[in-house]
């Protein structure tokens, strides 16, 4: 898929673990990984909006469009 | 819904095993003694005379054709049998599974092919006890809808598959 998630980049910026995301997000670690390995299909705007609000970013700095 | 599925699976085992109860009792019934008469008749058959048009060869094959109704008759059955797999697998859960799919298009497979099977030995039979035989007479009676009730399946089958895909993609929306 030509959309890519950066979540690993941002969280070493952040220096916060994938567990204590999940965590705060409310998401499981296994859900986390999907998402970060690029196998997840879809994301809900809620969970987008707690990543945004845990990790005080914007969604671009999220997700990325390579072609 | 666990409640729904042991009632369902009762009622399942009650069809299943009455079915199996007049097939068995139709065996019973059916006199097996007269293949004897068809194994002293090949013994001293007369072999100068048309093996085609003789008479006990046709007696003979109308006793294959009602041994051939009634293999169709138990294989009906097992067809019945997957009822019982399909709520195993809900009552587990697993709504959209693999095994659900390919056993909506099982019990479709075996009702068309009874159907079909069973109008061509009953024409055969017909043919052999030189009665007519009315095909349109033969799809209204009760057992053909078990055409339509095949399709069905196969188009459950299908619903099932893209159930399936709809349920993956849930499951990966995070």
């Amino acid at each position: 898929m030509p959309i890519v998630v950066n979540l690993d980049e941002i969280l070493v910026r952040r220096q916060m673990k994938s567990k204590e995301l999940a965590e705060i997000i409310g998401i499981t670690t296994a859900n986390l990984s999907i998402l970060k390995s690029g196998k997840a299909k879809a994301i809900r705007f809620t969970t987008l909006e707690a990543i945004c609000k845990a990790l005080n970013c914007q969604p671009s700095d999220i997700l990325k469009y390579v072609e | 819904m666990k409640d729904n599925t042991n009632i369902l699976t009762i009622i399942t085992w009650v069809v299943l095993l009455s079915t199996i109860s007049i097939l068995l009792n139709d065996m019973r019934e059916f006199d097996f003694n007269q293949f004897k008469e068809f194994q002293n008749w090949a013994k001293s058959a007369d072999k100068n005379e048309s093996w085609f048009t003789s008479k006990n060869l046709i007696e003979w094959s109308y006793y294959v054709i009602s041994t051939g109704l009634f293999f169709w008759r138990g294989y009906l059955i097992y067809g019945f049998s997957y009822f019982l797999s399909i709520l195993k697998e809900i009552e587990s859960g697993n709504y959209f599974s693999n095994k659900n799919i390919g056993y909506f298009k099982k019990i479709g497979n075996i009702f068309i092919w009874y159907t079909v099977n069973v109008l061509v030995l009953r024409f055969l039979l017909a043919v052999i006890n030189k009665s007519t035989f009315n095909f349109f007479n033969e799809l209204k009676t009760e057992f053909t809808f078990l055409i339509p009730a095949g399709l069905a399946f196969f188009i459950l089958a299908e619903i099932f598959k893209r159930g399936k895909q709809t349920e993956q993609e849930n499951e990966l929306t995070i």
